[in-house]
């Protein structure tokens, strides 16, 4: 594999530990794998670990996909993975962008039946942890209506 | 699904998820719908005849499988066969991509570890999957929780099956490291072997769901072997296979131990499903139709 794809092809894995010690090691969390994507764009929706580590070495959660359109958002709202929403909303991934289609991250998570599973009690709580946060989350009222 | 000619056009690699021996794994995107897709691309040698029989009957068995549209196995979107040289031509699958596997599934669940309730859920699927591909005659031979996917509705979905054939021409090319943790004794022994191989790993796989860490960890086949006669006994002599170079001799002698002393928190008929699957000889190891009926999932409420 190349090297410069490391970082990337840990995140897509998911392997939490492997993208951290490649950080500590100087790896550019920011930097483009072969496909010309970064770790973000491409991290294993599902694991929350990595977005956090990745998030907290300075990932630029706003990267949009050269050919889609699609941010880091979109493809966590699509794939319903909302506890990496809440973190890349944490740390600043705007909510109300639209992807080549002109789809907001919500269009997409509503799309794809996500925003039923979100019960009452977990949407109270959602909201409640997001009203923390300096960011204004445009997306929350829309997300949970 | 068609057999599209050029597989570069609908689907944008956007990362490098796996490589193997015969050929590499890619995080794609499906430039129609957005979503993304795994492509698994293998290299296979083709003669004035097109592409070998053994490869277009794997594939065929791959679609076929997929007309049942199983919930608990991947979904083959398409398959693209794409000319290198002469001699050789790629054969690329296209599954449907999900983007959490039992791996990260396990690590993000808080302390103490998944409720049984959750666990019951899991293995009912992940059994489910595995009894249907069992019943067509596929073995998965890999199953592992990096293998074993889980969607943001807690969906199992099985991985990374069905491909033996097409692959083993190709095996031995490069080193792989593979993970000896959910191989079973006679695939370790290299005796014959077929489904209940799987068995043997989902068993492995059902005692890390309690315990939220890998059961056997050898560093290599032999060390495997003594790790794992180490919790279940060394076997009889009369159990030994026959047909293996590696005798009985090399490993102490071991009684069974109380399979609560290396997974504490399971209940008594996890427990007894458990051994069930970590049966030894492969012939009295439980199957996958037969554990779906196991006690264990019988719906008494659940105390957690
Ligand atoms: N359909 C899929 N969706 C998401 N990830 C997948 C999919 N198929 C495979 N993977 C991931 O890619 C990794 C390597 O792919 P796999 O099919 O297991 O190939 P290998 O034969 O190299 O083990 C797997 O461990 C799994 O995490
Ligand atoms: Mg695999």
């Amino acid at each position: 594999m190349h090297d410069k794809d490391k970082l990337a092809t840990a995140a897509a894995n998911g392997n939490v530990e492997l993208v951290e010690s490649l950080l500590l090691n100087g790896a550019d969390v920011n930097g483009v794998n072969r496909f010309g994507r970064t770790p973000i764009q491409v991290m294993m929706m599902g694991s929350t670990p990595v977005a956090r580590v990745l998030l907290a070495h300075g990932a630029d959660p706003n990267v949009v996909d050269a050919h889609a359109g699609a941010t880091p958002l979109h493809d966590a709202a699509r794939t319903g993975f909302l506890d990496t929403v809440k973190i890349l909303i944490q740390f600043g991934a705007n909510p109300d962008v639209g992807d080549n289609n002109n789809y907001r991250p919500v269009d997409l998570a509503q799309q794809n039946g996500h925003q039923e599973k979100t019960s009452k009690v977990s949407r109270v709580a959602l909201f409640r942890s997001f009203a923390h946060y300096p960011v204004i989350p445009a997306f929350i009222p829309s997300y949970l209506k | 699904m068609a057999m599209t000619q050029e597989s570069g056009i609908q689907y944008e690699p956007v990362a490098e998820i796996g490589g193997g021996a015969y050929g590499t794994v890619y995080k794609a995107r499906d430039k129609q719908s957005g979503q993304f897709v795994a492509l698994k691309s293998v290299r296979v040698q083709t003669d004035q005849e097109g592409l070998p029989l053994s490869t277009v009957r794997e594939v065929a068995l791959l679609r076929r499988l997929e007309q049942f549209d199983h919930p608990n196995i991947v979904k083959l979107m398409d398959v693209c066969a794409t000319l290198r040289t002469d001699q050789e031509t790629k054969v690329t699958l296209v599954f449907e991509h999900v983007d959490q596997d039992l791996k990260t599934y396990l690590e993000k669940a808080p302390p103490p570890g998944l409720p049984v309730s959750r666990i019951k859920d899991l293995m009912r699927q992940l059994l489910c999957g595995l009894s249907f591909l069992h019943s067509h005659r596929v073995l998965h031979r890999d199953l592992k929780p990096e293998n074993i996917l889980v969607t943001s509705r807690g969906q199992v979905k099985l991985a990374d099956f069905g491909l033996a054939r097409i692959y083993s021409c190709h095996m031995a090319l490069t080193p792989v490291v593979v993970t000896l943790w959910y191989r079973s004794p006679e695939v370790l022994l290299q005796s014959t072997y077929a489904t209940p191989v799987d068995i043997w790993s989902t068993g492995c796989i059902f005692a890390e769901m309690f315990r939220c860490k890998p059961l056997f960890c050898g560093e290599s086949e032999v060390d495997q072997l003594t790790k794992i006669f180490s919790v279940i006994g060394l076997p009889s002599e009369d159990e030994w296979p026959t047909d293996v170079t590696l005798s009985r001799q090399n490993f102490c002698p071991q009684s069974p131990q109380p399979i609560t002393d290396s997974v504490p928190e399971i209940s008594e008929e996890g427990a007894d499903l458990l051994l069930k699957m970590l049966t030894f000889d492969p012939l009295r190891r439980i199957s996958a139709l037969s554990a779906q009926e196991h006690r264990f999932f019988s719906d008494q409420p659940d105390n957690s």
